[in-house]
């Protein structure tokens, strides 16, 4: 129990620094993935929606406090991502939720809906398109990302997939 | 009664979590110009910056051999210009001391490197790995060898955050090099656009536009960009102008915090916008 906790903490940090510093290298036009996204629904879909719900409001709140962004922002987002990832944490499901497609689709999904929360709460103009809104700030953040997801479950080891 | 309790968190844990999580959430959004809690993300943001400035040097290293190159040609071709500029320097000088004018102060440039970037596409903020003991406050200026970048909003020991041009919350008073037309400009989510520009306004595409004189946040005139379009809107009074920066944010490495001595007098005077944002 006390390792899966220490585990999510522990792929979160080198992540972070990841996601805060070298991200702008592989984003296009101020478009970049959501790599914290990634180990927050793995590890809900091998746990559980109380665990996937606690899991993002923890990530939101170090990410919001390491990046020096608006707190609260992230916390939210994250949450509600780690909620609805919860719904695929089925016992007897798990191994179909992780095949690439599925996971990404899964990753995909709880992005779209992250980031288009977060905008909505750090954008005060509101005078903008709200459709161009959620295109540039939901989706194509949401499928850079589920790439990424993609990738990450394809080369990540079966063995330890079916441990899971 | 604990019976009954225990059930209803059996059957509804998640979504009690859920609910207080996100109260707690929209709580601290609500709180975010709080005191305290200004101090705990600073304490944290430059306490993480430790970490992520060694990586940034590591992965900056090995883009400066390139930017060498650029710098020794952009090295030789501001030497052309600062002869040019010597000359209307002296002229310049020569004008004011005839016409008894007041000399602008001279300014002091701390150099930063952008640690981290955050990539909110509404309210952009970079991270610099300098901070209160290089002398840098909040509302200091930030620009590159292009022009202006951003403000600086928060400062710790040895790191910054600053608001860059991409941020909603961060509206400069600027003008019209040739025609000095003064508007407001401000970053939509989308584009940099000049708003309060009435119709009959004298401006071209392709005007640069620098820092007005009458900002209250950066009382000197660097430049920003050029009017890259025009949208004459027959049902408002006012132009929808796009402004296209000259500096490209997303490839910025290095950047200037121009230290700033502010005139207290004029501050006592006019109404600081700066302040009233924060």
């Amino acid at each position: 129990m006390k390792t899966k906790y220490f585990n999510s903490i522990l792929v979160f940090i080198p992540l972070v620094l990841v996601q805060i510093t070298l991200v702008r290298f592989i984003s296009w036009n101020a478009i970049g993935p959501n790599l914290i996204l990634i180990p927050l629904v793995f590890f809900t879909i091998s746990n559980n929606q109380l665990f996937g719900t606690i899991l993002g409001f923890s990530y939101g709140l170090l990410l919001d406090l390491f990046s020096g962004g608006l707190l609260g922002s992230a916390m939210l987002s994250f949450t509600v991502s780690g909620f609805i990832a919860g719904y695929f944490s089925n016992e007897n499901k798990r191994h179909i939720y992780y095949k690439p497609l599925n996971f990404s689709f899964i990753v995909l999904l709880c992005s779209i809906i992250s980031s288009i929360m977060f905008s909505f709460f750090t954008t005060i103009d509101f005078s903008r398109n709200l459709f161009t809104s959620i295109f540039d700030e939901g989706l194509l953040p949401g499928f850079y990302t589920s790439i990424i997801a993609l990738i990450f479950i394809y080369f990540y080891p079966r063995r330890k997939l079916i441990e899971n | 009664m604990l019976k009954q309790f225990s059930n209803f968190w059996y059957k509804f844990k998640e979504y009690i979590v859920l609910v207080v999580l996100v109260i707690v959430s929209l709580f601290t959004l609500s709180n975010n110009n709080n005191n305290s809690v200004k101090n705990v993300k600073t304490i944290a943001f430059s306490s993480f910056a430790f970490f992520s400035n060694i990586i940034s040097n590591i992965t900056t290293s090995a883009l400066i051999k390139n930017e060498n190159v650029q710098l020794r040609k952009m090295n030789a071709e501001l030497m052309i210009q600062i002869n040019l500029l010597r000359q209307y320097g002296i002229e310049n000088q020569e004008l004011k001391r005839l016409l008894a004018l007041k000399d602008t102060t001279s300014l002091p440039l701390i150099p930063a490197s952008v640690v981290s970037k955050s990539f909110n596409t509404t309210t952009n903020t970079f991270t610099l790995n300098s901070g209160q003991n290089d002398g840098v406050i909040p509302g200091m200026p930030v620009i590159n060898d292009l022009g202006f970048i951003g403000i600086v909003q928060n400062v710790s020991e040895n790191f910054s955050i600053i608001r860059t041009l991409r941020n909603v919350d961060l509206h400069l008073t600027v003008k019209d090099e040739r025609s000095r037309v003064n508007s407001i400009l401000k970053w939509d989510g989308d584009n940099l656009i000049l708003t309060n520009i009435p119709y009959t306004s004298d401006i071209k595409i392709g005007d640069r536009i620098v820092i007005s004189e009458l900002s209250t946040i950066v009382p000197v005139t660097f430049p920003i960009g050029y009017i890259k379009s025009i949208d004459y809107s027959s049902t408002d009074i006012f132009n929808k102008v796009i402004l296209q920066p000259f500096a490209d944010l997303t490839l910025i490495e290095n950047v200037f915090i121009i230290k700033m001595i502010q005139s207290t007098q004029i501050n006592n005077l006019e109404l600081n916008f700066y302040k009233k944002g924060l």
